[in-house]
């Protein structure tokens, strides 16, 4: 789609409220019963760049959980907004706050919204958010061809650690936190990429701090491929920007949204390790 | 020897479901590896002329659930059948041209799955009404402890080869061993509904995706590395997971042949044996002619 122009959308979200079932437990991937705090809704205290493993939580995100009380619009809600993209409270307490996509979550669709703390602790689930969508199918010239953008606000494209390589076949490359095989890929496999993110099965962080992962850290996943659903392909290379945090659930972990998916040989993630920054609340005016 | 099991605890629990549709949406298609669009049958409704034994893949199809694919209409009951019915579980038609016809269950994919003879398959169609006799959940092997088992008939486990060893270890017989990378969708959700997809089977479909798991048949055992389905589907170093190849070809990315699984726990807790035989169909489908003499001694 290089030359088309990309369109805005206005998208009504409704900050969610947390859904169980009858019974309070779900079981761990050893076998314990846990009650699963702050899977979905409105997370206070947690804000990008806390670590992924830092709470007793399930599927935590910074900020506020954004659905739509009719499924297929809460799916298009997670298929068009994209991370930077605008955000504005419309009623409430809060009524006028201004918010962030910070990334997405899958199953029924959810967008993670960020907002200022003073902000997010007056938003109540129900209240209405606007989400100015627009970013897929965004083409960036000077990118090379082979790799796919997703999910991306083109505005915020160019304040990530990302090098484009220009028009002459040269590779991009990307600053990441660390890369991980597609073995430890789980929930978000064989689904679309553009509504869904992807698990990673990570380990906690050692006692130093080994391994850790921050919100907003890009991380690569060699060998899978997210250019319409997400899937093993030898060779390919899938960078995501890390939007929530860990599960106790077997299959689950930290779940990077898609943002670049392309060969290995033309998209290539650089581990900056400790020294990595990957999305932040500076980049993204949330401070 | 056989393991011990503690079979004779278990309840048989009566259930009721139906042949469920094969359902689309107005849009039609779906997306495959390189963007291609595609719409294909398998899912739902009663797929005819695939059975245990014959290959998994190679067929102009998606998700592909060989024989009839149940629901119950109440969703709450369609949770207990698809959570209480058991691999080797059998399976009665209840009413239509096609009732008193006899089957097997093959496994689950949100839907339970059931393998007929392709005569008594022919005769069937949605809206069926079918009944499952439910027994397996619970199943045990006391000197196995490490060791989970779930979703398989008792009957099952007994006609399988293998058992407790010498050295304590579970021996399994398996048609084939599945690498970690092969772990598609179903990964985190319950191992007591649907099954694991296995990318890396797409026939025909390009070289970098492959992990050469094209060989797979319905009803094949397998061993799924790294894969601890204790609670759930998870990757977990050192563990391992027995399944059955319930499902089949693959259109859409990231999905492909599903094992159900069977049991799972510590890789040196099993013993496994490479054994092409290992299949469902060795066990549960006899050949028409051993059918029918086995019909003579009955009566």
């Amino acid at each position: 789609m290089t030359g088309l122009r990309l369109v805005a959308v206005n998208l009504l979200g409704v900050a969610e409220h947390p859904r169980l079932g009858d019974s309070p437990y779900r079981v761990d991937r050893d076998g314990r019963c846990y009650v699963p705090a702050g899977d979905g809704g409105i997370v206070l205290g947690l804000r990008l760049g806390d670590s992924a493993f830092g709470l007793a939580a399930d599927h935590a995100a910074p900020g506020a959980c954004l659905v739509h009380p009719d499924p297929a619009s809460r799916h298009a809600l997670a298929s068009y907004a994209c991370i930077g993209n605008q955000a504005r409270v419309r009623t409430g307490q809060a009524a006028g706050a201004r918010g962030v996509v910070l990334g997405q979550r899958g199953e029924e669709g959810r967008v993670i919204v960020g907002l200022a703390q003073d902000d997010l602790a007056r938003v109540r689930p129900g209240d209405e958010v606007a989400v100015r969508a627009c970013g897929q199918g965004l083409r960036p010239p000077g990118l090379a061809p082979e790799v796919t953008v997703l999910n991306l606000d083109p505005d915020l494209l160019g304040l990530l650690p990302v090098g484009p390589g220009g028009e002459d076949g040269a590779a991009v490359t990307v600053g990441v936190r660390m890369t991980v095989p597609s073995r430890l890929a789980g929930n978000g496999i064989g689904r679309p990429a553009v509504a869904w993110d992807l698990d990673l099965q990570l380990p906690p962080p050692g006692p130093g701090g080994d391994g850790d992962l921050l919100l907003g850290d890009l991380v690569a996943v060699t060998d899978i491929d997210a250019r319409y659903n997400m899937g093993y392909r030898r060779g390919w290379v899938t960078v995501g920007v890390v939007g929530h945090g860990a599960s106790p659930l077997p299959g689950h972990g930290p779940g990077i949204t898609p943002i670049l998916t392309g060969p290995a040989g033309t998209l290539r993630p650089r581990p900056d390790g400790a020294g990595h920054v990957g999305l932040t609340e500076a980049m993204v005016q949330l401070q | 020897m056989r393991a011990t099991t503690n079979a004779g605890r278990l309840v048989r629990q009566v259930l009721a479901g139906e042949v469920w549709p094969a359902l689309a949406d107005r849009h039609g298609y779906r997306v495959g590896p390189d963007g291609q669009p595609f719409l294909l049958p398998g899912m739902g409704g009663v797929t005819l002329g695939v059975h245990c034994a014959d290959p998994a893949t190679g067929y102009a199809s998606d998700h592909l659930e060989p024989g009839a694919s149940i629901r119950h209409r109440d969703a709450a009951a369609n949770m207990a059948l698809q959570f209480l019915t058991c691999v080797g579980n059998q399976v009665r038609v209840a009413g239509g041209p096609a009732a008193g016809a006899a089957g097997h269950v093959i496994g689950q994919h949100a839907y339970v799955l059931a393998d007929f003879p392709e005569p008594a398959a022919a005769n069937l169609t949605a809206g069926d009404p079918v009944t499952v006799l439910a027994v397996g959940q619970g199943l045990a092997l006391p000197d196995h402890p490490r060791i989970t088992v779930k979703n398989c008939d008792p009957g099952l486990l007994a006609m399988m080869p293998g058992g407790t060893r010498p050295d304590g270890r579970l021996e399994v017989h398996v048609a084939a061993r599945v690498p970690a990378e092969a772990i598609g969708a179903g990964a985190g959700m319950v191992s007591e509904y649907a099954n694991t997809d296995l990318m890396g089977a797409y026939q025909g479909l390009g070289e970098d995706l492959s992990l050469g798991l094209e060989g797979l048949r319905i009803g094949d055992i397998v061993a799924l590395d790294d894969a601890d389905h204790r609670y759930g589907r998870g990757y977990r170093p050192g563990y391992l997971t027995i399944g059955v190849i319930s499902t089949g070809q693959c259109m859409l990315f990231g999905h492909g042949p599903g094992p159900s699984t069977l049991a799972s726990g510590p890789s040196e807790a099993f013993w496994l044996v490479d054994d092409p035989d290992a299949n469902l169909a060795s066990w549960l489908h006899p050949q028409p002619e051993a059918a029918a003499a086995a019909g003579r001694e009955s009566r």
